[in-house]
């Protein structure tokens, strides 16, 4: 009889796939096969080792499946996928798992959001992280759920802030050991922003770091009198991890409000800063500010990408963040060391950056009666969209906004759960703005290729080791381009804007490309002539 | 007797709501600096993208300086326009705080003309000049006739002032009017009626408006108003001239008097 359950239980569960452990999300760059983390690897890539689509045959790039999610808005989800299934998450925090290889549904999830929320940007989540059979989503009423792999059940559900405050959740999470670290969105309504992380079996909270310091912490005097209490500085894009160095990268967004400073004087830390923190107690090891005191929303909100290379003749251990103030930056990542910085486009409220990592401000910026005219404007030369970094060509692929816009400023009230920006701002209407895709020599932030799009990108870039990129745009197209020369080898118009990066997987010997644009996933692979 | 209750207590607060109403008829901070700069800032936020920068009309919605409020001038009127928006129009309701609604009121009042401008031009020789010896009718349609590669101007007298409509006529390019930002791609400021020529690889030059466009393709209808679409691959040049394709109309082409008969023609444009 006993003999007789052993085999039962083995002939039932004998068949599971090999779940996703920490292990495995250590190593998510050596199983291209799989896409296990919001940008494909910790360090924050967003390469893939699968060539099987490289630049002689990505002009045979053909539709496999779509799925639609049904729902409008922003579709900015990046999906995993793990041994044959792709999860993802769509608008109004709806979460699915699909099979890979066709696109059918295995389970759909939709959270039950309160009638009124707060997201500055749309009811947008960027997707979801793994671990054994959870997965991960942080939610717009600010909540950390976990859903069951297999069938899309709720596992846990914590509250961690105050929705009715404007406290969202759009970012996808990161697992690191088993915990499940998210940063809060809401800079536009005056929250006190945090990176919390809860543990993946439990839900319960581990460490929170607030990302504006209260009375007695370092850098309160950072800001003038109660500034802080709404001071902003969300944390709402994944960071990268050294398990190494056991650190963190986790990009912060603008102080509130964000376009006037008259009220909170002082650099407003941790606004606009890289911040390193350790994995295991959420302590800050170091910081680095990009835009001290911003008055232009330069959320420093861009997927940090770590690289080992050498610098000035001895190898070390670099972070790269081409930011949204215009200014591509080298860090040292074992301590936030500046190492250079250069404008990788039009870039006016700053001269430069100082030998400090400050920037020195311009004092000639123009202004008329209808507002002050600053490059980039507030969605800045880049945005939350990913980058892309290729160990075969050495470069980093950005896809950059070229805009200037007009800026007003008025000193504003704090009310809970209302918008508080201090300003508005238009796009410059003398110059059409429009956008590129630009590849960044790392080493010196040269840019050795652009390739030019009509309107500025809301979608990011994927690099493969078949040495084609991958992006789409706001008009709709995606894109395959030659990494090395930016020379475009095939292109589709998707009826949509692509607010999102694509990701790649292999299934059966056929490497899938999948991007989503509208409200669908599509998915391309090579098709035979 | 609950049922009773719950009618008596809805009785009352409907007559309390209504007092409220009643009692908030005027602008409490009409004139107030500080509340027209607060009103300022909102209605770039909120209100700009329709009807321009300025107020001045834009792509969808009308001027707001012309002291020509269709859906009624009063206080309460404007307040009630805002709030609950007009239904079978663009104009949507709008989730603001009353003290918002009243500052974005004080800003729109304080670009008012004082007076309205009196028209001075005969209708009837307006109507004949546009749609005979000025061309107008070429390029612009009025209840259904007329040409398509200008704008629809059915509705213009109520739309926009008087100043507006002479200097479009004098000087088209001056104020080019923006479009409504794309919903699914809210960077950029599309023109309504962008002027664009392309060249062909023949070397055929064609201009028109721009109907559409994106990284690899072009879409406009030409001077003939016929619809053409390109790959740009295929053009040798694009090039956008951000300048009206409608001709200025100078003293020598409009004498003084036709233009206050056309201006007087169409401003009777309006609704019904």
């Amino acid at each position: 009889m006993r003999r007789a359950i052993a085999w039962l239980a083995l002939l039932l569960c004998g068949g599971a796939p090999a779940q996703v452990t920490y292990q495995r999300l250590l190593g998510a760059d050596q199983e291209p096969q799989n896409w296990l983390t919001y940008s494909g690897s910790y360090q924050g890539w967003r390469y893939s080792r699968l060539d099987q689509i490289n630049t002689s045959n990505a002009s045979r790039l053909g539709m496999q499946w779509t799925f639609q999610v049904t729902d409008l808005g922003q579709f900015e989800t990046t999906p995993l996928v793990v041994d044959g299934v792709l999860y993802g998450t769509g608008q109004n925090d709806r979460a699915f798992a699909l099979d890979a290889r066709t696109g059918r549904p295995i389970w759909r999830y939709q959270r039950n959001l309160p009638d009124k929320l707060q997201p500055c940007c749309g009811m947008v989540n960027r997707g979801i992280a793994i671990l054994g059979n959870r997965l991960f989503m942080a939610t717009l009423d600010g909540h950390v759920i976990a859903l069951d792999t297999r069938t899309g059940n709720l596992l846990w559900d914590v509250k961690a802030a105050d929705a009715k405050a404007a406290y969202v959740f759009t970012v996808a999470p990161l697992v690191v050991k088993n915990e499940v670290i998210v940063g809060i969105s809401g800079g536009e309504y005056g929250v006190r922003g945090f990176v919390a992380a809860y543990d993946a079996e439990t839900g319960q909270k581990r460490w929170r770091f607030d990302t504006v310091p209260g009375p007695g912490e370092p850098g309160h005097e950072s800001w003038a009198g109660d500034s802080w209490k709404t001071g902003g500085a969300p944390a709402w894009i994944t960071g990268s991890y050294d398990p190494e160095l056991n650190l963190v990268y986790w990009p912060t967004g603008n102080p509130s409000p964000s376009g006037y400073g008259g009220a909170r004087d002082g650099d407003n830390l941790y606004s606009n800063s890289m911040l390193a923190l350790d994995a295991d107690s959420g302590k800050l090891k170091w910081y680095f500010q990009f835009t001290p005191h911003d008055l232009y929303d330069y959320d420093a909100t861009q997927v940090p990408v770590l690289l080992d290379a050498e610098w000035k003749g001895r190898p070390r251990k670099l972070l790269l963040q081409a930011n949204r103030n215009g200014f591509f930056y080298v860090l040292d990542r074992t301590n936030g060391k500046f190492l250079q910085a250069t404008a990788f486009g039009k870039v006016s409220w700053a001269k430069s950056i100082g030998v400090d990592g400050r920037p020195i401000l311009n004092p000639d910026l123009t202004s008329g009666p209808a507002g002050q005219r600053v490059c980039p404007g507030a969605l800045g030369l880049t945005n939350w969209y990913s980058p892309s970094y290729s160990p075969d060509s050495k470069l980093l692929y950005v896809a950059t906004s070229d805009e200037c816009d007009i800026f007003t400023s008025s000193p504003q009230t704090y009310r809970a759960g209302h918008d508080f920006l201090g300003s508005v701002y238009v796009p410059d209407p003398v110059v059409r703005p429009t956008g590129a895709l630009k590849a960044l020599d790392p080493t010196t932030g040269a840019v050795k290729w652009e390739f030019k799009y009509f309107s500025n990108p809301n979608g990011g870039v994927l690099s493969t080791r078949g040495g084609v990129v991958f992006a789409g745009e706001s008009d709709g197209n995606f894109i395959a381009l030659d990494g090395r020369t930016g020379a475009e080898l095939w292109h589709v118009q998707l009826g949509a804007a692509v607010y999102s990066t694509a990701i790649t997987y292999q299934l059966d010997g056929k490497q899938y490309v999948v991007i989503p644009a509208g409200s669908a996933l599509f998915s391309f692979a090579i098709v035979q002539p | 007797m609950i049922v009773a209750r719950v009618c008596l207590a809805l009785a009352l607060s409907a007559a309390l709501s209504l007092h409220a109403q009643e009692k908030a008829v005027t602008n409490p901070v009409a004139g107030d600096p500080a509340a027209v700069r607060e009103g300022a800032s909102l209605f770039r936020g909120n209100c700009s993208p329709c009807h321009g920068l300025g107020a001045r009309g834009g792509g969808r919605g009308p001027d707001l300086t012309a002291g020509r409020w269709v859906h009624g001038s009063s206080d309460a009127d404007i307040f009630n326009t805002i709030t609950h928006g007009v239904p079978g129009t663009e104009m949507p309701a709008n989730d603001l705080e009353d003290s918002e609604v009243w500052a974005i009121m004080a800003y729109i009042r304080s670009l008012a003309p004082a007076k309205i401008e009196a028209i001075s031009g005969n209708r009837a020789a307006g109507e004949r000049i546009f749609w005979q010896t000025a061309g107008c009718s070429t390029c612009h349609m009025v209840h259904g006739r007329g040409g398509v590669l200008g704008p629809d101007l059915s509705r213009v007298g109520g739309a926009r002032s008087v100043p507006y409509l002479i200097e479009s006529i004098r000087q088209p390019s001056k104020e080019l009017t923006t479009g409504m930002l794309d919903p699914n791609n809210h960077y950029g400021v599309p023109l309504e009626y962008d002027t664009v020529t392309v060249v062909t690889a023949p070397g055929e030059k064609i201009t028109g408006i721009v109907k559409n466009e994106d990284t690899f393709s072009i879409q406009l209808m030409d001077t003939h108003q016929q619809l053409r679409f390109f790959l740009k691959k295929n053009l040798q040049q694009v090039s956008h001239q951000r300048t009206s394709l409608m001709p200025a109309y100078s003293d020598d082409m409009l004498k003084p008097a036709q233009l206050e008969d056309l201006v007087a023609y169409l401003e009777s444009l309006r609704d019904e």
